[in-house]
């Protein structure tokens, strides 16, 4: 389907990840006519591969195609935020069709009921923006059952999970030592590990085939459509139905609105770098939680002068990326980490908020090779740093360890703090002449005692497992966020949120926004099951207020 | 044994300056090609496209000292050297001066150290190992290490990693399906072993 730029569609989506992917199929099958734009290219299962340099050095999947655009980072408005000279974009994301569900690690925790009314329950957090959510667990999880059975989620229920309508559609994926390490030794400490719940395929299901174990997962594309993506799962229902176009290498730059205050059209640069515009009754922004609100703020005019929908000044604002520890460790036998998914047993002991720490925060602890699993990148950075770094006791360090290393990541709570935000450099702008987009990101006091917290367990659960080498990542603050949370965060107030609870921005009535920017709080640290979560509740609400003529 | 990790990501961030921004810039099908063509020309013992023999073969002597040959290969049996002259020819292009002079540098210390010798390859291994140690935290042996370890383990089509012979030093295989056991631990759990 190729729709007329000039002919008014139904609906524009600005991205096709996590939840434009899950929009796209929603509204499509429901009758509507959908355009997707999507920055990056489209990719397909074809197009993944094995190869660390062009994956994990290139940056094929998060840097943009053909052209740079960079991002700027700070810790604190007082400095000067500045382009990193190495390593990874600060808001690490994939680009593509697809987005981030195609490279990421496809860990699907569901919030509990505690993480949508923690404010009411444990009272104010001085200096943070840490507040309930407009709905709560009951009201979302008819939409994570949607998500388990419509996305493919592998999982069986574990004994801290919230509570279930219907069971997993399919069974955990199959123990990896990593996984039989963190049991090992979590038992061993009175704790309560379980199967993890991955959105990867155990089984064959929904006309896709199950896992290969082939190893290349966490940062790569599944070359046999396994692994969850919308790109595998969404998309091709969506188009399926004739009534949606995926545009991919469609950068958009900005959102025009009327006189009356209304979106008319979304203006973006085509694959030649053309300026085109697409005629919509409603736009979807599903960007991510960075380059959401930095759309938002791109598209200010005389009637929106601080930028669309941003009234309440909070576009932007509220940002949290979870915090995360990690520890690596050597055991004598082989574990061969290389193979298989990342992640098959995680620790929800520590979810909860537990008073008697002395600091706000809960999380979990997961067992997985890291992206030392693969073998260039654990020869560039996986033995302790007191290891020799070449010669012959470097190589025979390199050779017994490889298949003999895992790491254990903590995840935790971020609060939300104005001061952590995403703002349009003043200065720098991308090649398409669009504003760089600027990330001030400090982790709250509380965020890193949380996640060392977490290494700390961490440590002694390797240690009880039999672990003959140790070693701890520093907690700092984090300068590489992979998740883009709480940006036009979700609420009832005009005045203290962007979206409603549908997802409607309070200023714009046929302007919609939904993805991990919706986020209120920031969960324990795997934030894409309930980012479709609300991608499908959302979808079911924008359909009724079409059918009814309330866009 | 516990320890707080600074050193190696001191190393990397080092040497990802270098390259951080020509990889950013690259265009993909242009570097699949040039994969390819690096593995292609490897094959055919054509010779060197962005380096002379006299540098290919100091490249191969510093290779060799970071990764040496044992009963296994050695960095520059592996084909690393292809490595180097492929990505010299592309996104570490901007790095090549900085390692040729870094050899020159190798080099006039080599003979200043041991007088009458050609340079840093015609010295013994252990002559070399010394010189080594001494320039252990310049940019060109961070980079010598960076793009060694980058040759030998990364897939053939980029130059190195001749027959897999990196792969088959850590015990790598690269296949596309795996069935479990997965390993020793999972195996044992599975035997009901691991409570």
């Amino acid at each position: 389907m190729v729709f007329d730029t000039r002919k008014e569609v139904d609906f524009v989506i600005i991205g096709s990840g996590a939840s434009g992917g899950i929009l796209a199929k929603e509204l499509s099958t429901a009758g509507f006519d959908v355009v997707v734009l999507e920055q990056g290219p489209y990719r397909t299962a074809a197009d993944f591969s094995h190869d660390e340099m062009k994956v994990m050095m290139q940056r094929e999947m998060t840097s943009h195609p053909g052209w740079s655009d960079p991002q700027t980072f700070r810790h604190a408005a007082s400095e000067k935020a500045t382009v990193k000279s190495s390593g990874p974009p600060p808001a690490l994301y994939a680009r593509g069709v697809g987005g981030s569900s195609v490279h990421f690690t496809a860990n699907y925790w569901r919030l509990h009921p505690v993480d949508f009314k923690e404010r009411s329950l444990l009272g104010e957090i001085s200096g943070t923006g840490f507040t309930d959510w407009p709905i709560n667990y009951e009201e979302l999880e008819p939409y994570y059952s949607k998500v388990d059975w419509e996305i493919g989620v592998s999982g069986a229920p574990g004994p801290f999970d919230p509570p279930r309508s219907r069971p997993y559609p399919v069974p955990p994926l199959p123990l990896k030592s990593s996984g039989a390490l963190l049991e090992k030794g979590a038992k061993k400490l009175g704790l309560h590990p379980q199967a993890a719940p991955m959105a990867i395929l155990s089984q064959p299901y929904n006309n896709r085939p199950s896992c290969m174990h082939c190893g290349f997962c966490m940062g790569f594309g599944c070359e046999a459509n396994a692994k969850s993506s919308t790109l595998a799962t969404m998309i091709p229902l969506a188009e399926a139905t004739g009534r949606c176009e995926i545009r991919p290498l469609s950068t958009v730059f900005r959102i025009e609105t009327n006189a009356a205050g209304r979106v008319t059209e979304v203006a973006y640069l085509d694959a030649q770098g053309a300026q085109q515009a697409q005629k919509a009754k409603a736009v979807i922004v599903a960007a991510n939680g960075g380059e959401t609100p930095r759309l938002l703020l791109m598209s200010e005019s005389s009637k929106f002068p601080n930028g669309l929908a941003n009234s309440s000044g909070l576009v932007g604002k509220y940002l949290m990326a979870n915090a995360h520890s990690r520890i690596n460790a050597f055991f004598d036998e082989q574990l061969n980490e290389y193979k298989s998914v990342q992640v098959t047993r995680i620790v929800h002991d520590f979810y909860d908020n537990d008073p008697a720490r002395g600091f706000y925060g809960g999380g979990g602890i997961d067992a997985r090779p890291f992206i030392q699993g693969s073998p260039m990148m654990f020869a560039l950075d996986g033995l302790p740093p007191d290891a020799p770094r070449w010669g012959k006791a470097h190589k025979d360090l390199l050779r017994h360890n490889y298949t003999r290393r895992l790491s254990l990541l903590g995840s935790c709570t971020s609060l939300a703090l104005e001061s952590n935000n995403i703002t349009l450099d003043p200065e720098l702008k991308d090649a398409a002449g669009r504003p760089a987009m600027r990330i001030t990101y400090s982790d709250h006091a509380d965020d890193l005692a949380m996640a060392g917290f977490l290494q700390d367990r961490s440590v002694e659960i390797m240690e009880a497992a039999g672990a003959n080498t140790i070693w701890r990542e520093p907690v700092s603050k984090t300068d590489v966020l992979a998740h883009l949370l709480g940006t036009c965060r979700m609420g009832n107030d005009p005045t203290t949120s962007v979206v409603d609870p549908f997802h409607r921005s309070h200023d714009v009535p046929n302007l919609f926004v939904c993805d991990g920017s919706s986020l209120v709080t920031s969960g324990r640290g795997q934030p894409t099951m309930t980012i479709q979560a609300l991608a499908f509740r959302a979808a079911e609400h924008i359909t009724k207020f079409a059918r009814g003529g309330e866009i | 044994m516990i320890s707080q990790k600074s050193n190696r990501r001191n190393f990397l961030s080092e040497t990802g300056k270098l390259a951080g921004g020509g990889w950013l810039a690259l265009n993909t099908p242009m570097l699949l090609a040039a994969g390819h063509a690096a593995e292609a020309h490897r094959a055919s013992e054509k010779g060197w496209a962005n380096m002379t023999a006299q540098e290919a073969a100091a490249f191969a002597a510093v290779a060799d000292q970071i990764i040496p040959p044992d009963d296994t290969p050695g960095a520059s049996d592996a084909g690393v050297v292809y490595f180097i002259d492929n990505v010299l020819g592309g996104f570490m292009t901007g790095a090549g001066g900085m390692l040729r002079q870094g050899l020159a540098d190798l080099d006039a210390a080599s003979i200043e150290a041991v007088p009458g010798s050609s340079g840093f390859a015609a010295l013994t291994f252990e002559q070399q190992t010394g010189l080594l140690q001494a320039i252990e935290t310049t940019s060109f042996f961070n980079t010598m290490i960076f793009l060694t370890h980058c040759g030998m383990f990364s897939m053939p089509s980029w130059g190195g990693n001749r027959d897999r012979v990196g792969w088959h030093m850590l015990g790598f295989d690269n296949r596309h399906a795996w069935q479990p056991p997965f390993g020793y631990y999972d195996a044992l759990a599975d035997a009901g072993e691991n409570s």
